[in-house]
Formats: structure tokens, C-alpha cells, sequence
């Protein structure tokens, strides 16, 4: 058989535009499709909050009854944090990893691509809970059996959220097992873990977590399926099953979750923070490990959400204290990130401003955190408004706000555009006052009684007006998050061009054009630090920084 | 694909490392113990659930009045499984001494005897006399001899996969991956399976 060499090759299918991206396997396109489409959850989430506080705006209002409140809370949760919260992260790690290492691509491609659309299927799944009989599920996000259960909730609504988690569990499983093999199999020559960036060890501690506690959150899931479908009595007490246990299993992958959310925003704050310094981060081994003794202890703390269960004075007292052990390692982090901003060459630019604000704001959710830490205090302060605003500043406060900058900070790296900094900064002011508006106040009602979850309270002197500011904050948030849509629609059809570092940044995905080729590298210089780039500037001759 | 490439390179040492191979091992290999690591906090999930309806029922036996656990089947189910583990041992040595009737020999036995294991466990479900729906007791039986089970059937599907690409010689003394793989998958169900007949059937 004679094989034409010169023959043309025909456009096939995967030629359009569209699949092109559709059947990517390179990891940029796919962190950006993560990225694009959680954002898009996360428009969708924050309308689910807006909804919640216009409701709470003032006494006896009637936007939503209390079955579709109870819909909107529990939707929110559960979109705010898998639907948008770990894709992203999902997304900006798909899209920073394999470039700070030097490597060409993820380990395994295609199961790259298999995770993303995994979770888009079960984004899918999730938010066909709408469309079902009797609504949405309403049990919260954590979906307390027996509020969950076949007796409670009878409705389809709650069988799909389940089925929909479950896929975009087995979708982060997927990805962490790629990120953890990516980074101890993919590194360049010479690149040690001592020198690997601190947003890649993040990325382990992270990945770890994910690995570990997915698949307790999804035992915990199928025992609820089946409860609820198959008759079985695994967390119904009349069946000799228990309430409780569904809450260890929760809680013991619910705690940890929010380290696999923050963790990836110490990590973007780690890196910010020095650029913008201009001084090497103040102890790289101390935040590096520290990443990985948070992941560690935060599987021991679970309990503390489980203080009014009736655990008694000695599991309670050890949950207590596990859980202040955490405040060592993020305290730890927090003396680094001062450390190097004191004496430093400060600009702050965007990603500055959100990384800072970050660890202003983050403190302040860790010592809110330390306060209901104290068990006598939970009993107190349990599932009240108090607690909505701690977890929010940790949520928001800490990740949203690491987001935010490093969306700015590698805005450039992934469209080769600079972003518009006056609009940025507008983001950044509006969006913190908001956060605070809607926020601070909420801390108060906890204090004065408000339980979460209700959709009415009475009418009576400070409730309403601490309510009122909470909505008007929400809103300017809002508002802040679409100045934000505009930048980068705008700048990345008509900013001004980006250099390839237009940072003067330390880490390798600096070393790539900007946006990166599709193989990211044509060559990778040998790393002999964890700042690969400033040692290639110094061989040069160039600045003498740091 | 090319990762595994450098993997092997890696492993015969006949080059120095090439870049983006900064591990001894495989990347295949080190995903599979991750997941592997993931598959044991699943049931450790499910044993906690049964050591928790094992208190929270609060019977003085167990298995509570009038239930009864075949303990003998079970123990020769045990045998059955710990034996398949040395058969998939001998169908790895075999193909790196590059024997292939071994390995197929020994993927074959593996087969047979995993398959063996499922049936006689289906066959144990059907005469228990009590469902998933028998209280917590019961719930918590099926629930960790099923789950289990389905690893079981995991695994035999991918030694089926293996087995076939054994006969059509897709493996040779440097090149058995896909043997290694559903090979350490399977110690790791065995090994799940006595864990599981102690808890359950033994104390
Ligand atoms: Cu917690």
C-alpha cells in the first residue's frame, strides 16, 4: 500500500472552534474552562445569596416562602462550594501547576479532561434539583439525616443533589490523585521539593486532603441513598441506625473542606505577597510545612461542629483543644506573610491589595473561629447568625479574596493582556466594604439570638436594622463582582499587551510567553532555588533584588 | 503515554533521569497507590458505620437474637481470596521472567478463583435469612460485604482486561504494567477481604 506523503489533511471534527476546546486534554485549556465555568456558579450561587437577603432585608417579607428559603440556603451552600469554591481552584491549579514545575502537561491528560467534565455533568445533576418535584433540596447543604431522610424529605429533589455531589466528588478525587502525581513525578531538572513554589505545596496539602475525605463525605452519601431508596436503616434511629454518625462522617470531610478551599489561597497569597514585597518569602520551609500540619490536624476537629450533639465533657474538651492546635500552623503563616512584607519594597497593585486584605480578613475569621472553639461558648452561639459570619470570613474573607488575587496576579500570564488596575482597585474597596456591610452585622444577631437558616424574625429595634445593613452590603458586593466581569472582559479583548514577566516574578510560569504555547516550554532552566527566575536574572547581570 | 515511557526508562536505569521524571516510580503506579489510599478511607467509612450500629443497638450478642453468620462459608470464601493473591504473584514473576504461559496460567487461576469468591457469596446473600432492611445490623452486613464485593467485581473486571491482553502477548518481561496494576489493586481487596471477615464474621 503506497502512502501519499504530501496528501492534505482533511479538517476533522475536532477542528471547530468550539470542540477544540471541548476535546482539549492540554491542561491551560482546561484550568480555564474550570475556571470560566465555576465563575459562572459563582454569579449563580451569589443570586441564590442576594435572593436570601433581600428576603431578610426587613421583617415578614414575602419574596420566598419558607420551603423555597429553605431551597435557597441549602442550594447556595452547596453551589458556593462545589460547584464554584473547589473548581476554580481546581481550574487555577490545572493551570499553574504543570507551568511552575516546568512540566509539559499533568500526568494523565486525559483524565484531566475526564474530571472536568465529570463535574460538569454533576453540576448538572445538582442544579437539575431545581426542575424536580416538590423543588430543590432543602435539608442544608449539610443535609442532617433525619431532616434528609426518606420521612423528611420524600422529594426527588433531594436524590439528585446527592447523585449530583457524588459525581463532583469522584471529579475533585479524580483531579487530586492527577495534581499529587503531577508534582512528585513531572518536576524540571533540579527543582527539589525544597524548591518547588509554595502555591505547588499547597497544592499537595490540598490534593491530600481531597484524597482522604471525599470518600468519607461519600460513604456518608450512599448510606443516604440508600437509606432513603433501598429501606435501609443506616442513620434512622427507629431502625437501630444513627443521626449522630451521619454527622462524624459529614463533619470529618466538612472541616477539613474548608482547608481544601483556603489551603490554595494561602498558597496564591505566598506567592503574591513576596513579588509585590520584592523580598523572598520570609521562611519558605515554615509556610511550605506549615501547609501540610493544617491539612494534618484539621482531620482531628471535627468535632467541634458536633458540640451540642451531646459527645460529653471529654471528646468535647479534645475537640476543643485539637482545634486550637490549628491556630499554630496558621498563625505560623500569618507571622511569615508579615514578616516579609515588613521592610519591603511595597506596591500595591490588585493582587497585592487582595492578598493582603486576605490575611487582614482571614485573621479575623480564625479568631472568630477560636472563640466557638470553646465549647461552652458553642452552646451559646451554635447554628446562629454568629456562625454564618465566622465561616463566611474564613470562605470569603480568606478564599474568595486569595481568588481575587490571583486571578489579577496571572490575569496577564493566562491572556497575555493587563488588566485595567483603577477598575481592579475599585473592585477591591467596593467589594471589601460590602463583605464588612453584610458581615460584622451578622456577628451581632448570632450574639443577640438569631438562628441561621430561618427565613422571618420579629419585628424588634436592632434585628431590623443589623438585617437592613447586612442586604445593603450584599449588594455592594455585587456590584463590586460586576466591575469585575467588565475588567476582564474588557481587558482581555483590548488591554495593553503583557510581557512574558511583567511582575519581575521568581516562579517558572514566568519563564513562558505569555499567554504560554500550547507545549508551555521550549526550554526550562535548570532550578538551583525556589526562585529559578531571579537566579537567571542575577546570571544575566540584571537587578539585584531581594 | 510518554510518562510511562520515562517511568520505565527510570526503573531499567539505562539513562540518567530525563527531565519531568523526578520520580523513581511509575506515575501510573504512584496514582494507583493514591487511589488505593482513597479506597481505604471508603471503608473505613463503612466500618465505622458498623462499629457504630454495633453500640448504638445495644444487643448482647452479636449478631443480635435470632441472626446467624455462616462462619465457615465465609472462612473458606478467606482461603479462597488469600490464594488468589500468591496465583496474581505468580502471573507477575512469571511475565518478568518473561514466561507468558505462566502469566496467563496465573491470570487465568486469579480469575476463576476471585469469580468462585463472588459466587459463593451470592449464594450465602440468598440463604442468610435477613435483608439490608433487618435493623442496623442488617444494613451494616450487606453494606460492608457489599461494598466489598463490588471491589471484588472491579477487580475481575480489570483481570479480565488483563487476561485477554495477556493471550493477545500485549506483555513481555519489560513491558507488564498492566499486569502490575490490577495486580497490586487486587492484594489491596484481599487484604481488605480479611480485615473485613475479622471484623464481621470473627470478633
Ligand atoms: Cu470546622
Amino acid at each position: 500500500m503506497a502512502v501519499r506523503v504530501e496528501e492534505q489533511v482533511l479538517p476533522t471534527w475536532k477542528d471547530g472552534a468550539v470542540m477544540r476546546w471541548v476535546t482539549s486534554v492540554d491542561h491551560k485549556k482546561i484550568g480555564l474552562i474550570y475556571i470560566w465555568s465555576a465563575f459562572v456558579f459563582f454569579v449563580g450561587g451569589g443570586s441564590m445569596a442576594l435572593a436570601i437577603r433581600l428576603q431578610l432585608a426587613q421583617a415578614d417579607q414575602e419574596i420566598a416562602t419558607q420551603g423555597s428559603f429553605n431551597a435557597l440556603t441549602t442550594m447556595h451552600g452547596t453551589v458556593m462550594v462545589f460547584l464554584f469554591a473547589m473548581p476554580l481552584l481546581a481550574g487555577i491549579g490545572n493551570y499553574l501547576v504543570p507551568l511552575m514545575i516546568g512540566a509539559r502537561d499533568m500526568a494523565f491528560p486525559r483524565l484531566n479532561a475526564l474530571s472536568l467534565w465529570i463535574y460538569m455533568i454533576g453540576a448538572i445533576v445538582l442544579l437539575g434539583s431545581f426542575g424536580a418535584k416538590g423543588g430543590a433540596a432543602q435539608a442544608g447543604w449539610t443535609a442532617y439525616t433525619p431532616l434528609s431522610g426518606p420521612d423528611y424529605a420524600p422529594e426527588l429533589g433531594q436524590d439528585l443533589w446527592i447523585l449530583g455531589l457524588h459525581l463532583v466528588g469522584i471529579s475533585s478525587l479524580l483531579g487530586s490523585i492527577n495534581f499529587l502525581v503531577t508534582i512528585v513525578n513531572m518536576r524540571t531538572q533540579g527543582m527539589s521539593w525544597t524548591r518547588i513554589p509554595l502555591f505547588v505545596w499547597s497544592m499537595v496539602a490540598q490534593s491530600i486532603l481531597i484524597l482522604l475525605t471525599i470518600p468519607v463525605i461519600a460513604a456518608a452519601l450512599l448510606l443516604l441513598l440508600l437509606d432513603r431508596q433501598a429501606g435501609t436503616s443506616f442513620f434512622l434511629p427507629d431502625g437501630g441506625g444513627s443521626a449522630v454518625l451521619y454527622q462524624h462522617l459529614f463533619w470529618f470531610f466538612g472541616h477539613p473542606e474548608v482547608y481544601i478551599l483556603v489551603l490554595p489561597a494561602f498558597g496564591i497569597v505566598s506567592e503574591v505577597i513576596p513579588v509585590f514585597a520584592r523580598k523572598p518569602i520570609f521562611g519558605y520551609k515554615a509556610v511550605a510545612f506549615s501547609s501540610l500540619g493544617i491539612a494534618l490536624i484539621s482531620m482531628i476537629v471535627w468535632g467541634h461542629h458536633m458540640f451540642t450533639v451531646g459527645l460529653g465533657d471529654g471528646l468535647n474538651g479534645f475537640f476543643m483543644v485539637a482545634t486550637y492546635l490549628v491556630a499554630i500552623p496558621t498563625g505560623i503563616k500569618v507571622l511569615n506573610w508579615t514578616a516579609t512584607l515588613w521592610r519591603g519594597n511595597l506596591t500595591f497593585r490588585t493582587p497585592m491589595l487582595f492578598a493582603v486584605g486576605m490575611v487582614a480578613l482571614f485573621l479575623i475569621g480564625g479568631l472568630s473561629g477560636v472563640v466557638v472553639a470553646n465549647y461552652p461558648v458553642d452552646y451559646q452561639l451554635h447554628d446562629s447568625y454568629y456562625i454564618v459570619a465566622h465561616f463566611h470570613y474564613t470562605i470569603i474573607g480568606g478564599m474568595v479574596l486569595g481568588i481575587f488575587a490571583g486571578l489579577y496576579h496571572w490575569f496577564p500570564k493566562m491572556t497575555g493582556r493587563m488588566y485595567d488596575e483603577r477598575l481592579g482597585k475599585w473592585h477591591f474597596w467596593l467589594f471589601t466594604l460590602g463583605f464588612s456591610l453584610t458581615f460584622v452585622p451578622q456577628h451581632m444577631l448570632g450574639l443577640m439570638g438569631m438562628p441561621r437558616r430561618v427565613y422571618t424574625y420579629d419585628r424588634e429595634g436592632l434585628f431590623e436594622v443589623y438585617n437592613l445593613v447586612s442586604t445593603i452590603g450584599a449588594w455592594l458586593m455585587a456590584l463590586a463582582v460586576l466591575i469585575f466581569i467588565v475588567n476582564v472582559v474588557r481587558s482581555w479583548r483590548s488591554g495593553p499587551r503583557a510581557g512574558s514577566d511583567p511582575w519581575l516574578a521568581d516562579t517558572l510560569e514566568w519563564y513562558a510567553s505569555s499567554p504560554p504555547a500550547e507545549h508551555n516550554f521550549d526550554s526550562v532552566p535548570y532550578v538551583a532555588s525556589h526562585r529559578p527566575l531571579r537566579d537567571l536574572r542575577r546570571r544575566l547581570g540584571g537587578e539585584r533584588d531581594g | 503515554m510518554s510518562a510511562i515511557a520515562h517511568g520505565d526508562g527510570q526503573r531499567h536505569g539505562d539513562h540518567p533521569p530525563a527531565a519531568h521524571a523526578s520520580s523513581r516510580v511509575p506515575p501510573v503506579l504512584v496514582g494507583m497507590y493514591l487511589f488505593i489510599a482513597s479506597e481505604a478511607m471508603l471503608f473505613g467509612s463503612f466500618f465505622a458505620a458498623y462499629f457504630f450500629a454495633r453500640v448504638s443497638v445495644g444487643a448482647e450478642t452479636w449478631p443480635p437474637e435470632p441472626f446467624e453468620l455462616p462462619v465457615f462459608l465465609a472462612l473458606l470464601n478467606t482461603i479462597i481470596l488469600v490464594t488468589s493473591s500468591f496465583t496474581i504473584h505468580w502471573a507477575l514473576q512469571s511475565i518478568k521472567r518473561d514466561d507468558r504461559a505462566g502469566l496467563i496460567a496465573g491470570l487465568g487461576l486469579t480469575f476463576l478463583l476471585g469469580l468462585a469468591f463472588l459466587l459463593i457469596q451470592a449464594r450465602e446473600y440468598t440463604r442468610l435469612g435477613f435483608s439490608p432492611r433487618d435493623l442496623g445490623f442488617g444494613s451494616t452486613f450487606y453494606g460492608l460485604t457489599g461494598l466489598h464485593g463490588l471491589h471484588v467485581f472491579v477487580g475481575l473486571t480489570l483481570l479480565a482486561i488483563a487476561f485477554v491482553r495477556a493471550v493477545r502477548g500485549h506483555y513481555s518481561a519489560r513491558n507488564h504494567q498492566g499486569v502490575e496494576l490490577p495486580g497490586i489493586y487486587w492484594h489491596f481487596v484481599d487484604v481488605m477481604w480479611i480485615v473485613v471477615y475479622t471484623t464481621v464474621y470473627v470478633i
